[in-house]
């Protein structure tokens, strides 16, 4: 091995090590899109002794298109994000059509929705997600920002 | 990827490399994302008869509303005429089954009850709602006798609630008086039963007057 190859595969293991290092990778999911796009919350019932009792909840399809392109081949686990956006906590609860995993979720939190090594350019999936929260918000309307990020083993 | 090391120092290669893997994680920052918008806020008020607004206590029905004005009456015997002593009243109120959504049988006997009941929701904040009671003077029959509102009192109950007298007992003033603030996200309920202090002989004839209550918030 010449000296510039040597030089060049230590470089190169280092990126690799750096990878899994700079674990999380944020995922660009620009292509998913929600059904609509955007909801209102509807209220729960206030009868007490039940979570969310006096809350609210809305419903709404999740389109997921993952962009993996770069990942192809790794392996490594890809969780569903929500950053906390406000003091009162949003639950998000989902079902999807198998290629995700179903899940549950509370602001500022993530949650596993795939394990394994990354099979294509792209992660699609179809997602029901109930949104829940107590009646306490900062205001009368929020953004919810998910995002996706990877663990790469 | 690829990074060009000819003409470049280990260093400087390095470097490089690094600017450009945090340029990709900043370019894949893309998102789904949600608007969401809170409930509505919503007043739920029932005296008597009336529809529930909702369903299993959401009070999320949809706005308006529904059911008669119910009535409550009393015929003083003659042999009691202004004897100062309390005569019940009856009403036309079938309503006995909480609109809580809780199915709790909160007046058992309507016959002798009117329900009255009142919800508010609201997201955060501290605005409460008010229910208040607005009763004219008097009661007046067809030759224009009176008979003060104050005459009519109410006691109230709940079976099977804690707060039973969420909605205190009182008696007309023969102007606006109120009855409870509800903070966000309550719903009180209980039963009035109203009576007649008969106190005085009045002239003979049919007394009516109409009693309005209201929820209102800010």
């Amino acid at each position: 091995m010449t000296m510039r190859a040597s030089f060049i595969a230590v470089l190169a293991s280092g990126l690799l090590v750096g990878t899994a290092w700079a674990n999380p990778h944020r995922l660009d999911d620009s292509l998913s899109h929600t059904v609509p796009p955007n909801v209102q919350m509807q209220w729960l019932p206030l009868k007490s002794g039940q979570q969310y009792a006096g809350g609210m909840e809305a419903w709404v399809r999740v389109n997921i298109r993952i962009d993996t392109r770069n990942w192809m081949g790794r392996s490594g686990r890809i969780y569903m994000v929500l950053p906390r956006d406000e003091a009162s906590n949003i639950e998000a609860v989902w079902t999807t059509q198998g290629r995700l995993q179903p899940g549950r979720l509370v602001s500022g939190e993530r949650t596993l929705v795939f394990a394994g090594t990354i099979p294509g350019a792209t992660l699609e999936d179809q997602m029901q997600v109930r949104l829940r929260s107590n009646a306490d918000w900062s205001s009368n309307s929020r953004r919810l920002n998910f995002h996706f990020e990877l663990d790469a083993d | 990827m690829k990074c060009n090391l000819r003409r470049i120092t280990a260093r400087q290669a390095a470097s490089v490399c690094l600017v450009v893997l945090v340029c990709a994680d900043i370019v894949a920052a893309h998102a789904w994302s949600l608007g969401v918008t809170s409930g509505d806020r919503r007043l739920f008020l029932h005296v008597g008869n009336g529809a529930v607004s909702g369903s299993s206590g959401t009070l999320n029905g949809t706005a308006g509303t529904s059911g008669i004005v119910n009535t409550v009456q009393v015929t003083v015997p003659v042999a009691q005429l202004g004897n100062g002593t309390a005569l019940g009243m009856t009403s036309d109120s079938t309503q006995s089954v909480s609109r809580y959504g809780d199915g709790n049988n909160t007046c058992p006997t309507p016959s002798s009850q009117v329900m009255v009941g009142a919800g508010f929701r609201r997201n955060g904040g501290s605005n409460s709602a008010t229910l208040t009671v607005a009763s004219p003077a008097s009661r007046v029959n067809a030759s224009g006798d009176t008979i003060p509102f104050t005459q009519i009192s109410w006691t109230v109950s709940a079976p099977g609630s804690g707060v039973p007298n969420v909605i205190p007992a009182g008696t007309f003033n023969g102007g606006t008086q109120t009855l409870a603030t509800l903070p966000g996200n309550t719903y009180i309920e209980n039963c009035h039963t109203f009576s007649y202090a008969n106190s005085a002989v009045r002239a003979a004839g049919t007394y009516s007057g109409r009693v309005t209550y209201t929820l209102a918030s800010p």
